[in-house]
């Protein structure tokens, strides 16, 4: 069954290859070429060759993270400091991604115009941990010209993990001057990072654009893998950064329900998502109530991202009776990471437990993540 | 929907861009192109306006009466407008001599123009003049603003804002469906006409005031369609050519929009009045138009629910005068589907902010390309500053975002698309004390 079935609808709404070109387009494109331009000449320099590169889709995509066809360099554009975060701006060649709106996704096409993927990274520097709830906007301006202003999706690639990212056009070569504001996470903030992360913050940037350059980033196509049950592994360069969570056998906390092995294996399997479980004998500072302490932690098969934006709920059944019900909240911990959790009172021995996912995670997902972290059915574990 | 392209500039898009130029020669341009077969009556041959303008209704927010309305009842906005940022240009606090001044400027707009035009088989709007006052304005003075007045300094909202806050004492609102009357009324203002429509212009504002920021803007059916070709609106020309607003849908209906009435200072010195905020926001619609899908605009516009059941026809006409959110349970649904359906929009978190099932503020919003930027002049009334705060809270949804599964801009509104630039409240004092008040008028 591939996804399409399980959801509600998919869309294209890719930019449409035969667009006209707007008069302000048009006179940005006549002045730097010096020649009348009109709406077919961008396949004769070279916009063509750009989308040719990029290899047509695996038929048959399994309901399931899987190996991307292709994988392209990044080049950096620099690491900067707002306020306690840290942030890093780098581009690739355009993307094609997918948008989540509930349980529909939107594959966006790489269009004629789009110049470049731009990417942010923000982490918190004391904490070094990839910060998976904060938002992002950037604007890229030139000579009092603003070709991007917007925020850009929060997404999830196989090579960056969670990050902020959109395909952009720029009018043309130069250095531009970018700026990346973050906004305060939207998510519960436990431990170090209660009562912090209140403000807004900016980093800037020299950027500096040349088609040349984007169009001769390294390429890598995967013919035989591509497809696969299996995922392309974490980029290097952000290794000081934490972006992966820790393994199963790593993790804080009482295992429930079973297997939690030194080697990493995990507990539970939903929709793709791997579902780390643990309880705590006491919240952490920033979570109301007293009591045991639930902790679910829900990541990307292979490179243990954390699946954020999504809706989880427990129910503990247990002693004849209901012992908890409710939401479990997103919560942004240094030393836990990122998860959802709920003080759920004493549990026992025996006892039930249900994790059901509401909405799933509502990121935009690069190739390879668009058709996993769907339909994810409740998972029961025994205390 | 694809719209035709307009061949040349269309008589309403000349009209528009010499509302945001201005000045004298934008004026006589205008004028001449301001006749047309779909003009209801000819800018050139309006009729003057009222002999005495104390006889125009106390309360200077009380458009309603005077303003068309659509086939649904709901009332139509005036096309054009003009946003007069101005400082008192004296020491001190204004005298009675600055006063009386004012006074005759504005009462002679009033005399100059009649708020409603009424045609053969349609009406239009003719002049709508307001004056508010700004908290800068109040500190020039001793004593405080009565408690019967709730207007705070501007401040950002919500935790990922960080507007500029407009501090001008004052600021004129100018609206008309006639482009040629907004700019011929700001003329005057500047003492550049003797005369404004045969009628003699008896005072100006010249050495009174000094205009410190001007914003224009539009509203209305294909308005936005023909002057998409600004920063903020994806090339493809994707604003429906029969929208009234960039993002593509109906907005201000009826039922949407709290009452003049509710809206009126109740007692005090100013009852009468009303509190006016408004916000400059940028629109960044790239994503809106390019990568979202139609069924995502619908949710985050007015409810999942609406998208889910097909409610929303093109620009949402066939809505009437409801967003139909209220009536679907939208607003008490608005946690679930955060966390059920991943989105929340725009109109059923607003709708959370009632009181006794009715909204809190009057919008008299607009459109804009000031700068060359797509924008909303977001202009609201209210009773009071926090009608204002509570309504924008419950629009921020940051407790959706902690709660659900949206973000605090994703898949949470409208939010993503837009950033607050400046933000400035306002005092909008009944006609009596329209001129230069003091904090405690008698």
């Amino acid at each position: 069954m591939t996804r399409d079935n399980v959801t509600r609808g998919t869309h294209d709404v890719g930019r449409r290859e035969h667009r006209s070109v707007s008069r302000r387009r048009f006179l940005a494109g006549a002045g730097a070429l010096g020649a009348a331009a009109t709406a077919g000449c961008l396949s004769s320099l070279g916009f063509e060759e750009q989308s040719a590169r990029v290899p047509a889709l695996v038929e048959n995509r399994p309901d399931a993270v899987y190996h991307p066809t292709h994988v392209e360099a990044m080049e950096m554009v620099g690491m900067g400091s707002a306020g306690p975060y840290g942030v890093a701006l780098s581009y690739s060649f355009p993307h094609r991604f997918w948008t989540v709106s509930g349980t529909d996704t939107s594959k966006v096409s790489i269009g004629a115009s789009d110049s470049m993927h731009l990417m942010a990274s923000v982490w918190h520097e004391e904490a070094g941990v990839v910060l998976p709830s904060a938002a992002a906007s950037v604007s890229v301006s030139r000579n009092g010209e603003t070709p991007v202003d917007r925020r850009p999706w929060a997404m999830l690639s196989q090579r960056m993990g969670f990050h902020f990212g959109d395909n952009v056009s720029l009018p043309e070569s130069g250095t531009y001057d970018a700026e990346v504001t973050v906004s305060p996470p939207s998510a519960r903030l436990t431990g170090a990072f209660e009562g912090a992360l209140g403000e807004p913050a900016s980093a800037s940037f020299d950027l500096e654009f040349d088609p040349e350059t984007v169009r001769s980033l390294e390429f890598t196509q995967f013919p035989e893998k591509a497809g696969s049950k299996a995922a392309l592994g974490p980029m290097d360069m952000m290794a000081p950064k934490r972006s992966q969570l820790p393994p199963a056998g790593e993790f804080p906390g009482d295992p429930v329900g079973g297997a939690t092995g030194s080697d990493g294996s995990d507990t539970a399997r939903s929709g793709d998502g791997v579902f780390v479980v643990r309880t705590l004998d006491a919240p952490p500072a920033g979570a109301d109530g007293s009591g045991t302490y639930l902790v679910v932690s829900p990541r990307t098969p292979y490179n243990r991202y954390p699946l954020a934006r999504m809706s989880l709920s427990a129910i503990v059944e247990g002693g004849g009776g209901t012992r908890f019900d409710g939401p479990l909240v997103k919560t942004l911990d240094p030393d836990i990471g990122y998860h959802y959790g709920a003080v759920v009172g004493d549990l026992a021995g025996g006892d039930e437990l249900t994790i059901e996912t509401g909405a799933p995670p509502q990121l935009a997902r690069h190739e390879g993540y668009e058709t996993a972290f769907f339909g994810m059915e409740p998972v029961t574990l025994t205390v | 929907m694809v719209r035709p392209r307009d061949q040349g500039l269309s008589r309403r898009a000349f009209v528009k861009a010499a509302v945001a130029i201005g000045g004298a020669s934008a004026l006589s341009a205008c004028l001449t192109r301001e006749s047309g077969p779909d003009t209801p009556t000819d800018a050139s041959d309006l009729p003057t306006g009222v002999p005495d303008p104390s006889s125009l209704p106390r309360r200077q927010h009380a458009w309603n009466d005077a303003l068309p309305r659509d086939d649904h009842g709901n009332h139509v906005p005036p096309s054009h407008r003009v946003l007069l940022y101005l400082d008192y240009a004296g020491e001190g606090t204004p005298d009675d001599a600055d006063r009386e001044t004012l006074e005759a400027a504005l009462g002679s707009l009033e005399r100059a123009y009649p708020r409603t035009v009424e045609g053969s088989d349609t009406r239009s709007s003719g002049l709508f003049v307001t004056i508010s006052y700004s908290p800068s304005y109040f500190d020039r003075f001793d004593a405080d603003l009565p408690d019967s007045v709730d207007l705070p300094e501007p401040s950002a909202l919500t935790p990922f804002e960080d507007p500029a806050l407009d501090t001008p004492d004052a600021l004129i609102h100018l609206a008309s469906d006639y482009g040629s009357v907004v700019l011929g009324a700001e003329e005057a203002l500047r003492g550049e006409q003797g005369t404004l429509n045969g009628v003699d212009v008896s005072a100006t504002l010249d050495g009174v005031v000094e205009r410190v920021d001007r914003r224009t803007g539009f509203i209305g059916d294909g308005l936005p369609a023909d002057h998409q070709d600004v920063e903020g609106i994806p090339d493809s020309e994707p604003v429906p050519g029969d929208s009234p607003l960039y993002m593509g849908f109906e907005s201000g209906m009826e039922k949407a929009q709290a009452g003049e009435d509710a809206v009126t200072i109740p007692e005090g010195p100013f009852a009468g009045g009303t509190t006016q905020q408004v916000s400059k926001i940028d629109l960044h619609l790239d994503q809106w138009y390019e990568q979202d899908s139609r069924s995502h605009r619908v949710a985050s516009m007015f409810c999942p629910a609406h998208a889910e059941e097909g409610r929303v026809e093109g620009t949402g006409e066939n809505l009437g005068n409801t967003n139909g959110v209220v009536e679907s349970g939208c607003p008490a649904h608005a946690t679930e589907d955060a966390r059920q359906e991943g989105v929340v929009g725009h109109a059923q978190k607003a709708a959370r902010a009632r009181e006794d099932g009715d909204p809190l503020l009057l919008r008299r919003d607009f459109d804009s390309t000031d700068g060359g930027q797509a924008g909303v002049h977001f202009l609201s009334l209210q009773r009071g500053i926090e009608d204002f705060v509570v309504t924008r809270t419950a629009m921020t949804g940051s407790d959706l975002a902690r709660e659900g599964a949206v973000g605090r801009q994703s898949n949470n509104g409208i939010l993503r698309y837009m950033t607050v630039r400046r933000r400035g409240n306002f005092l909008l004092p009944p006609r009596e004390h329209r001129a230069f008040p003091t904090p405690e008028p008698s």
